[in-house]
């Protein structure tokens, strides 16, 4: 696996291709390149500043490492392979695009298909080397602490502002506590965090469900003066020029989703597992995408998280050469509970369109329509606190629980040594099939993880003691004929009065053995008060009504929305449900099987 | 920062192995290994194995300077034989079981169990028609392991394999656990088939469309078909209508000659893993709406709610599908 830069030729003195030169166009650059501000007034870095703040200061050699070490990994028998696989998919690609950048990159692309075969290795080495370095180039973020100690001091505020302008008067008063907090509440294992931040390198790993999940995180993070985190994001979010400004400026690497490459995913992958190496807390959704149907992710592919694993290897081995220990990684799962979701209704639909064959990106959702965000955050500020984001237990990259000193626990525990796993036969090796056996292994704890620390919210509960009288009043039926039932299905106020209770009682019998948690409205309202909080949540939001009372019955009109509200509590359902409701938790329960 | 390589794997002798449990499959696991090596053979009992390379032990904290440890005890001891050995154990280990049963309702199988109670995650599991004669004698024979790590398929074949035994390998672990543990459901339909008397086109029906069942049941858990059709399911099937003596051969005779399900047990003997998952196939069948008829009527066999005859019926009055 050793790089082999040195044997790379001299850029310019093979000539094999020449490298597209971009048209200089600033009103296209400004639009399209991320902006960074000058450095003529930076601050010095202090000692106690978090990693990330140096980061431009390494940005060319974690491009150059990346570079290199992509390059080293496709040489081989495969590369001729990897070149056209790139050269076919990027043509596919830029065909269809016709932009600024098909124009430059076509031309390049299509040499390299027809010059390919003729090829000798060292021009096929530079050739790679050509594809490789801009790819480098383009994913790599950016850090100016600048940027992010004024998005640290405004953002809540504007948050604030635009969900409620009355209230922004008044909080203006006391300074930086502005609004978010009463939106984003947080709870779970946060002060093991902060240690941990300091021992180690830290990767938060939570749950997905909104495009609103990023800025909860910055802002939790923020809000506990934790450091910041890198994290990928997808290139279609850099369109926006100020969106794209503080992206870019707060450690964020640009992931272009379009770009099917094997050698850019490596590049991907590569930047990764570099940034972890050398220290970077790092966020990843391991989910990859939103969850369409609003369950928790029940399957988890991880990703570019999954480098995590070879990062420590690598860290290992490094630091057993100098008889050291590695920096340790903590794994930080994390949930992210709404009780309100702004992307619900086109994330529902699409589950019930694709029903596991879910679109990447959807790119007319909620998420992109001002009016949308206006009354959503609207309601979530009358609804108090809306999103609760809890951070659970921290984990090494195998699965371990690890203490406040960041060290790893065995089941009984003893203090184990992590690089125990990466060893064979006393030394710490690379080998790529067992770390991603490693990290299927994490997938499925992580999962265990997320269950643990799931908060349930009042809507949630609502729907589901709602969608599961649907199921029962419904058999035979199957979940499509089911979503139709608009407006079919009543239920007398005073039984579904009964239902949520006893389901709540149940639902606390979980949470007294640590199987779940509930938010604390679930514990102070009523029965007739949770019923209203959700109906008022529901009603100033979406646009369908989803469910109504009249003359003292509850009639259900929109089941979909209530199914994805519900789909919350699928791993829960066959446990809370009473007597009668028995067969219609199993069905609600083998929703997951789906997933 | 400077680059890292892959370490190449040190040559010389096989590290130490070691079995866990000396029950019938446990010895004869530790004379197997012995013939490739130094063994450590942890049981509470002495054996009284006169082998030079084989130590007898009681001590847990024998296992911990072993790479590879055969967990050869019975499940329902399983947990606290592991939650014991555990304490000596760390990320180094390869940790390979031979169980055919499974943990829960939920069907959960023995890596759940080994993942979750000790710090071992390198696991893997072996089954097929290995055979205590197999083992023992050195007869040819063959193995499958399972295991999501190569370096753990590496190890049993350094520990096991050589001119008599072949020892195959697939990264569905999953799969070779609930073949292994499902096809005891076979192996007690095709006993009871040939002593209730039928023929052998009736037992290969019987049984084939048993494959289908398991096999079903497995990939609703997230395991491949094609491992049903290899030696941890298929391969073991093969054996028992050969002539293995597998108990749950030995229960389904009993039972088809009308005996208690008490008295059927009794007579079977060994700790026969296989009825217990036919009651939580059964349940689980309910539960997902999967078709579990062979489950479902072994289950009541055993439980005393149906006799042969009415097993029979039962079975043979099913709407017909396609295959």
């Amino acid at each position: 696996m050793r790089a082999q830069v040195s044997n790379c030729p001299p850029r310019g003195m093979l000539q094999v291709m020449s490298q597209p030169a971009p048209k200089s166009s600033r009103i296209r650059d400004l639009l399209t390149k991320p902006i960074r501000l000058p450095q003529w007034f930076a601050s010095r870095r202090s000692a106690t500043d978090p990693r990330v703040f140096s980061f431009n200061d390494e940005r060319d050699s974690v491009v150059n490492e990346v570079s290199a070490r992509v390059v080293a990994q496709c040489l081989g028998p495969r590369l001729e392979f990897l070149i056209n696989d790139s050269a076919h998919r990027e043509i596919e690609r830029l065909e269809k695009q016709k932009d600024d950048e098909a124009r430059e990159w076509l031309g390049f692309w299509r040499t390299v298909v027809r010059k390919l075969a003729r090829m000798t290795e060292t021009e096929r080495h530079e050739v790679l080397r050509q594809i490789v370095e801009p790819m480098a180039r383009d994913v790599a973020g950016n850090f100016d602490p600048r940027v992010y100690s004024f998005a640290q001091k405004v953002i809540p505020g504007l948050i604030a502002g635009v969900m409620n302008p009355k209230q922004l008067m008044v909080d203006a008063a006391s300074v930086r506590k502005l609004g978010a907090e009463r939106l984003v509440s947080l709870t779970g294992h946060l002060d093991e965090m902060h240690a941990l931040a300091q021992i180690g390198t830290v990767i938060v790993v939570p749950t997905h469900s909104s495009n609103l999940d990023s800025l909860a995180i910055g802002e939790s993070l923020a809000r506990e003066n934790l450091p910041p985190v890198v994290y990928g994001a997808g290139k279609n979010l850099f369109t926006n020029p100020i969106i794209s400004f503080f992206m870019h400026n707060l450690g964020a690497y640009r992931i272009d989703r379009r770009i099917k490459s094997q050698i850019y995913k490596q590049v991907l992958k590569t930047y990764s597992c570099v940034m972890i190496e050398r220290g970077y807390h790092s966020l990843f959704f391991p989910g990859g995408t939103r969850s369409r149907s609003g369950m928790l992710e029940g399957r988890l592919k991880l990703g570019l998280a999954g480098t995590a694993v070879e990062a420590y290897a690598r860290n290992a081995i490094r630091a057993k050469s100098r008889g050291e220990a590695p920096r340790p990684i903590f794994f930080v799962p994390v949930t992210i509970n709404y009780a309100l979701v702004l992307e619900a209704e086109s994330l529902v639909e699409d589950y019930l369109k694709e029903k596991g064959q879910a679109r990447y990106i959807i790119e007319d959702d909620e998420f992109s329509q001002l009016d949308r965000w206006l009354a959503f955050f609207r309601r979530l500020t009358s609804y108090g606190a809306a999103c609760v984001l809890r951070y659970g237990p921290a984990i090494d990259p195998f699965g371990n629980r690890v203490d406040a000193q960041g060290r790893s626990l065995a089941p009984d525990g003893r203090v184990i040594d992590p690089v125990s796993y990466v060893t064979h036969r006393g030394e710490p090796v690379l080998d790529p099939a067992r770390d991603a056996a490693y990290t299927r292994d994490l997938g499925r704890e992580l999962v265990e993880h997320y269950r643990r620390e799931t908060v349930i919210m009042t809507t949630q509960l609502v729907a589901h003691v709602l969608f599961r009288k649907l199921v029962r009043e419904t058999p035979g039926v199957d979940l499509f004929g089911r979503v139709r039932r608009r407006g079919e299905i009543t239920w007398d106020h005073a039984e579904y009065v009964t239902c949520y209770r006893e389901t709540l009682g149940r639902l606390r019998a979980l949470q007294e053995q640590g199987e779940v948690h509930l938010n604390s409205y679930l514990e102070t309202d009523s029965a007739e008060r949770s019923l209203e909080r959700a109906l008022e949540a529901w009603d100033g939001y979406h646009t369908r009504t989803m469910a109504r009372v009249a003359d003292g019955q509850i009639v259900i009109e929109d089941p979909a929305l209530l199914l994805y509200y519900q789909n919350r509590l699928v791993p829960f359902a066959e446990r809370i449900a009473g007597e009668g409701d028995e067969r219609a938790a199993i069905e609600i329960a083998a929703l997951a099987g789906g997933q | 920062m400077s680059e890292v390589e892959d370490l190449p794997a040190a040559d010389g002798p096989r590290p130490l192995v070691a079995v866990l449990g000396g029950g019938p499959f446990g010895l004869a696991l530790t004379k197997a290994a012995a013939r490739t090596g130094d063994v450590v053979l942890v049981s509470r009992r002495d054996p009284g194995l006169q082998l030079d390379n084989v130590r007898v032990t009681q001590d847990l904290a024998a296992l911990t300077d072993v790479e590879l440890i055969f967990m050869a005890v019975p499940s329902r001891y399983a947990e606290a034989a592991l939650r014991d050995a555990g304490r000596h154990l760390d990320g180094r280990h390869l940790l390979v079981h031979v169980s055919r049963g499974l943990l829960d309702d939920e069907l959960r199988t023995m890596s759940h169990l080994l993942r979750t109670v000790t710090p071992c995650r390198r696991v893997g599991s072996l089954a097929g028609p290995i055979s205590v004669d197999v083992l023992t004698n050195a007869s040819p024979g063959a193995g499958v392991v399972g295991s999501e790590f190569p370096e753990v398929v590496e190890a049993v074949r350094g520990a096991l394999g050589g001119p008599t035994l072949r020892i195959y390998d697939t990264n569905d672990l999953r799969g070779v656990e609930l073949a292994a543990a499902l096809t005891g459901l076979l192996l007690f339909t095709i006993g009871f088939a040939q002593r209730i008397g039928f023929g052998p086109a009736t037992i290969a029906a019987v049984t084939t469309r048993g494959v289908a069942e398991v096999s079903r049941i497995g990939t609703a858990l997230g395991a491949r078909s094609d491992t049903f059709s290899g030696l941890a399911c298929f391969g073991d099937l093969l054996a028992a209508v050969a002539g293995s003596d597998r108990p749950e051969l030995e229960l389904g005779r009993a039972l088809a000659e009308g005996a208690t399900p008490k008295a059927a047990l009794l007579r079977a003997g060994g700790n026969i893993e296989g009825i217990e998952v036919a009651r939580r196939v059964s349940t689980f069948g309910t539960r997902r709406k999967l078709k579990t008829p062979l489950a479902d009527v072994i289950s009541k066999m055993v439980g005393g709610e149906l006799s042969a005859s009415q097993a029979v019926r039962s079975l043979m009055g099913r709407d017909v599908g396609s295959e």
